[in-house]
């Protein structure tokens, strides 16, 4: 009981342990702001890794592989897959306006389907906002206007529906393909680290290498697409340029693909590769003579040879996305799952599609497969940085047993005194035991709060000391992410705080020891 | 017909000073009656408060020497050997010491001085049982001493009358059948050390306390029903019986004043 009320006494009459406590406060909030940041890195990368994958891609780039409605339907037919979705993957040259030109990924999707397998629905940026984002509290968020480049809320409903399908009214009034940017791209938004963009005016880069101030809203605007088809040997054949309106435009939150992608209507692209289905003569169209006759072996009579048959060429896909109907089924089981319906697809279409095995057989990913080096590469640098971090945080014992020895020392006389009042051994020790761990509680109850600002605030932060001192950590384009991930755990802060606590005790033990030990009667002589 | 209740024989204790041994106490023997009041009167390190350390449970003496056994009985049960365990209990519910350096705890308030002796050896269950009667057997025995209205002030804002007149109370509040007081006026002025043994005498003579004080003030001793001399690690009186058995003993005495000599301040 005397070891209660001296606790609470020591702990706020003294500078010392509450400088031991802030210590521990410190060490904490590092250990627990590290896992949260680098935990966060690794749940957003593995989550956005499939946002514009799905859990299964069957690839077969560049040529591609026809009959690609028939294999979709016999996926969506089986119960474990929810949706499956064509799609083209290839480069291209993007001219956008003030003459910007970027290389880009060019994704040929049909728009609704591909929406059933990712979650490019949510990624479209520009849409009505039913409720300002939580800390847009000033209204800035264009999305939220009512006048934006004469757009209303029926205008923002006609964006997102333009972005969704990929297509848009012309001139004449006509549905026209169009296409889909990533909100990176153009370097005309502007990102708030509180999680919106600004579409102002920025200053950009030309491509002759002169700079001057967009004028207008992106998805008034148009750009030029130039792609490569290549023939079936992988040589280009010519290049082949058309001008699309933009729809809209995503996000997805990696940066990589935000400044580096683009979504083109899927038949667009297909035309425009020269994967479209194509009709051709078969047989020797060269030497073939319009007058030559031929003598019919069943009647024997004399009449015009046949001409040329036509063929007709099916339209080709480089890769069909599949989404599962359990999420959070193992991913290889998935993907063999899928092998064995494609492999009854390639028995219906032999010689036309790829083996589903063997020498030349299909490619068939699940979303982990695409991210696995770089998914394992963060798991291992996150326990390695939290090993680095949590050595450090060793200090914070030591730093305990120091001001504690040196408490020990100064209340020299109290431990006599309690002595001399009939205290054992072991309550003096307990003493000291549970005042480093009440220490250790309010030093990790402190470390807690402040991890939980700053976790909350990160982007902020950062944002403030790019701002006010010029510094920039975090860097997009080399991690990735648009903005810094992160989220504190219950169970981590839970771990975290606890090992603070236990820290805390493990540095009075000692001290605790050595005043246990004391002689009473010298104590009692303590000056 | 009051008892004994504290016998002690044997006492050796040294301390070492560096590689010097130094003899504090020589084989010194004790016998206290309940309810006597006893001033140990000697110069500084004569052992005195050596005495009072070993009679409280709060320090050993030495092995035994020249064949004779240290022994402490209290209420003829023997202290010497016991587990430190049992001392401290033995202290907490036996005794109840006053120092010359009032000895308070300065994280604490008055009343919370008082009570945390009583907590000691209770449980956070038999304290909380207990607490009502402890807090108003603390704030009485504060109150005695006219420190009631001080109950929440610290040892710092207190003089050092005050401040030994809480440190009274607090060795008073577990109710001990014996009271070590070391030099308890030793940092007061006359006046103010006078006042504070008043309260002390009228609080023992009304409870009829067994209390052993120590002092090098043959005034403050007078005031005890009997005056033992202690020069040199022994009790001068019996020096020379003492010599021969390697011991001094001072002879038990139902009555006050009885075999010992009155304090002769010259």
């Amino acid at each position: 009981m005397y070891q209660a009320l001296l606790t609470r006494r020591y702990l706020f009459r003294k500078l010392m342990p509450l400088l031991a406590a802030v210590a521990v406060a410190l060490c904490t909030a590092m250990v627990l702001i590290v896992w949260s940041v680098m935990g966060g890195f690794l749940d957003r990368f593995i989550a956005q890794g499939r946002v514009m994958v799905g859990d299964v891609a069957i690839m077969w780039p560049t040529a591609g592989f026809a009959h690609y409605d028939d294999l979709v339907e016999r996926l969506e037919a089986d119960p474990e897959i929810l949706a499956a979705t064509p799609m083209i993957e290839s480069f291209g040259v993007l001219v956008m306006p003030g003459d910007r030109r970027e290389t880009v990924i060019v994704k040929g999707i049909d728009g609704p389907g591909f929406a059933e397998v990712t979650s490019y629905a949510d990624t479209v940026w520009w849409k009505p906002l039913d409720e300002p984002l939580a800390r847009d509290t000033k209204g800035e968020d264009v999305r939220t206007w009512d006048d934006w480049f004469l757009r209303n809320r029926a205008g923002w409903e006609r964006d997102e529906k333009a972005g969704l399908s990929l297509t848009k009214t012309d001139a004449e009034g006509r549905p026209a393909p169009a296409v889909v940017l990533g909100i990176e791209l153009t370097g005309a938004n502007i990102r708030d680290p509180r999680g919106w963009y600004d579409p102002g005016a920025p200053l950009i880069r030309r491509g002759d290498g002169s700079s001057g101030y967009n004028t207008g809203f992106i998805l008034d605007d148009r750009v030029t697409l130039h792609v490569v088809p290549l023939d079936a040997g992988g040589r280009a054949i010519e290049m082949v340029t058309r001008v699309f309106p933009v729809a809209n435009e995503f996000q997805t939150g990696l940066y990589e693909v935000d400044s580096r992608a683009m979504f083109v209507r899927l038949d667009a692209l297909q035309e425009m590769l020269g994967l479209d289905e194509a009709r051709r003569l078969s047989g020797d169209v060269e030497s073939f003579d319009p007058l030559a006759t031929t003598i019919d072996p069943r009647t024997g009579e004399e009449r015009f040879a046949a001409p040329p048959a036509e063929v007709v060429d099916p339209a080709r896909v480089t890769t069909v996305l599949v989404r599962a109907t359990d999420r959070e089924r193992d991913p290889n089981e998935l993907g063999e799952h899928v092998r064995s319906i494609y492999a009854e697809f390639a028995k219906a279409h032999p010689g036309q599609v790829p083996p589903a095995e063997g020498f030349g057989a299909i490619m068939i990913r699940t979303w982990e497969d695409m991210n696995r080096t770089m998914i394992e590469a963060v798991r291992k640098e996150t326990g390695l940085v939290l090993f680095i971090f949590g050595f450090v945080s060793l200090t914070a014992v030591f730093l305990v047993l120091a001001i504690f020895w040196s408490m020990v020392s100064e209340k020299t006389r109290d431990v006599g005194i309690l002595r001399a009042l009939g205290a054992g051994r072991a309550g003096v020790a307990w003493l000291w035991i549970r005042y480093g761990i009440a220490l250790g509680v309010v030093g990790s109850m402190m470390g807690g709060v402040l991890a939980y600002f700053v976790v909350s605030n990160l982007n902020e932060i950062h944002a403030w000391m790019g701002r006010a001192l010029n510094i920039r950590i975090w860097d997009p384009s080399v991690y990735y992410f648009t903005e810094i991930p992160g989220g504190l755990e219950p169970t981590k802060a839970a771990i975290v705080l606890g090992a603070g606590v236990l820290a805390s005790a493990f540095g009075a033990a000692l001290p605790a020891v050595r005043a246990a030990w004391m002689d009473p009667v010298r104590a009692l002589r303590f000056e | 017909m009051a008892g004994v209740l504290l016998e002690s024989s044997g006492l050796h204790k040294t301390y070492r000073l560096g590689k010097v041994r130094v003899p504090v106490l020589r084989g010194l023997g004790l016998s206290i009656t309940e309810g006597e009041r006893i001033a140990i009167l000697g110069a500084s390190g004569s052992g005195k408060s050596t005495l009072l350390h070993l009679i409280g449970g709060l320090d050993r003496p030495d092995r035994p020497k020249d064949g004779v056994r240290a022994s402490i009985r209290y209420r003829g049960e023997e202290l010497v050997g016991r587990s430190a365990r049992s001392l401290d209990a033995y202290r907490t519910r036996s005794v109840g010491f006053v120092f010359q350096s009032y000895h308070l705890l300065p994280e604490l308030t008055v009343l919370e001085n008082v009570l945390v002796a009583a907590m000691v050896g209770r449980g956070r269950l038999g304290f909380a049982r207990e607490r009502g009667t402890l807090e108003g057997r603390a704030k009485e025995l504060l109150g005695g001493f006219g420190m009631g209205h001080r109950l929440k002030h610290r040892p710092a804002e207190l003089s050092g009358g005050e401040r030994q007149r809480v440190a009274i109370a607090r060795s008073l509040v577990n109710g001990p059948d014996l009271l070590l007081a070391d030099e308890p006026t030793g940092n007061l002025d006359t006046a103010t050390g006078a006042a504070v043994l008043d309260q002390l005498d009228a609080i023992a003579r009304a409870s009829n306390q067994t209390m052993v004080m120590v002092t090098h003030d043959a005034a403050v001793a007078e005031r005890a029903d009997r005056v033992l001399h202690l020069v040199d690690g022994r009790m001068a009186d019996d020096s020379e019986d003492g010599a021969a058995s390697g011991e001094d003993t001072v002879g038990v005495s139902a009555e006050p004043s009885v075999g010992v000599s009155e304090a002769d301040p010259g």
